[in-house]
């Protein structure tokens, strides 16, 4: 995982596989030292792009990578892309954004569930409410369900997270 | 250059695997034309691809491709999708893996391994668990207001490709104005406009392909 002497900074990083976790222990206290020496990068993704095996994504410094998994392997928050004695590349998980419905009846749950699923929207649950993880702009989810909305048997619960 | 060492020699670095890319879409937009036209243009860039085609029931696709002369046969498997060929490239891609898996076993230096889908409607998409990156392939032919119709496929897919652009005159479709449409629904994101028979825009679409999963060379 050595960047050779004499790589190009117009070449791509190659990460064949990743190097471990910040959580590690010692990978952590080593990266701890290298981000006074300021030279760990970061690279941040959306929760969608985390699932891929296969992404080119350029560091906060500008350092361009191609990430290349073996398909065993999948990216999580924190994880080290590379790790050498002169620079460090991390993954930052961008936060997933949710949108949080609450019906206003069991019927009206019924159908808001029945949608959901419809839909193959990817969605957890929090008491009645129902939170939709957003994978596209807000609106194509409330689209989708304007019907309950504007008969007040969905309702818009603002989170603020 | 018969070195004892060959291990000094500067070896280029290598996935350990191929970059798995999706090609979906309605029936008949244009898929299979657009990997036809797609493997001259790897094969002139020096890059090792191999195919995976899903059709219903039968292994049409697949034998086509077969026949063309333009791909090794042995590089092209089939997936029979049965009666649902969303179902395969989403909830349970476990064939088109099994398969993509086979492929890279059996060519080492496999750089990309190309999957279409069986034709389905504008609401299918990959999971990526089964790809990196996946194109949407719709058509001119096929109606002027399909981006207005914000199907899941359209909106999703890393690349649109807009096919058969040679057929807007003929089937009434102010070209521009699709065109126009379907960025405003995807929010910016990448489209072409091909017409994969007459090898219009074929070349855009590999540098996406290149740029999206593989090694710069
Ligand atoms: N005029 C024109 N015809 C095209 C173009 N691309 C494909 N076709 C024709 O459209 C028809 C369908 O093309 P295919 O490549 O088989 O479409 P497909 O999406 O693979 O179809 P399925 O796999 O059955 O869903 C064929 O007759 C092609 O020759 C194009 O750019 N222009
Ligand atoms: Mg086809």
């Amino acid at each position: 995982m050595t960047a050779p002497a004499g790589l190009q900074s117009d070449e791509d990083v190659l990460v064949s596989t990743l190097v471990g976790s910040r959580l590690d222990h010692d990978l952590g206290h080593r990266l701890h030292h290298m981000e006074h020496d300021g030279t760990v990068e970061t690279v941040r993704l959306e929760t969608r792009d985390m699932t891929r095996r296969r992404l080119r994504v350029v560091t906060d410094r500008g350092t361009p990578c191609l990430i290349a998994l073996p398909r065993s392997e999948q990216l999580f928050d924190g994880a080290i892309l590379l790790l050498d004695a002169h620079r460090a590349i991390v993954v930052r998980a961008l936060e997933q954004a949710w949108l949080r419905l609450r019906p206003a009846s069991l019927p009206d749950a019924l159908q808001l569930g029945y949608a959901a699923g419809n839909l193959h929207w990817k969605v957890r649950f929090d008491g009645g409410d129902v939170e939709v993880a957003l994978e596209a702009p807000r609106q194509a989810y409330l689209d989708r369900v304007r019907d309950l909305i504007a008969d007040g048997r969905v309702t818009i619960v603002e989170t603020g997270a | 250059m018969n070195d004892l060492s060959p291990s000094r020699q500067p070896v280029p670095p290598h996935p350990a695997n191929a970059a798995r890319i999706g090609i979906g879409g309605p029936v008949g937009s244009g898929k299979t034309a657009l990997i036809e036209a797609l493997l001259p243009v790897f094969q002139r860039r020096g890059i090792s691809v191999a195919v995976v085609t899903n059709d219903l029931v039968t292994a049409e696709d697949a034998e086509r491709l077969r026949r063309s002369g333009i791909i090794d046969p042995a590089r092209v498997l089939a997936v029979e999708a049965g009666a649902c060929p969303h179902t395969v490239i989403r909830e349970d891609p476990t064939l088109n893996i099994l398969a993509a898996d086979e492929l890279d076993a059996r060519f080492p230096g496999l750089e990309l391994v190309i999957i279409e889908s069986g034709g389905d409607n504008l609401a299918s998409t990959f999971s990526l668990d089964l790809v990196d990156w996946w194109i949407f392939v719709i058509d001119v032919a096929g109606g002027g207001d399909i981006p207005r119709k914000r199907g899941p496929g359209v909106l999703q897919c890393d690349l649109l490709v807009v096919n058969k652009v040679d057929l807007a005159p003929h089937v009434g479709v102010d070209l521009d104005a699709m065109l126009e449409e379907a960025r405003a629904v995807r929010g910016g994101s990448p489209l072409l406009a091909t017409a994969c028979r007459a090898g219009i825009n074929i070349e855009a679409v590999a540098d996406a392909i290149c740029a999206a999963v593989l090694i710069r060379r």
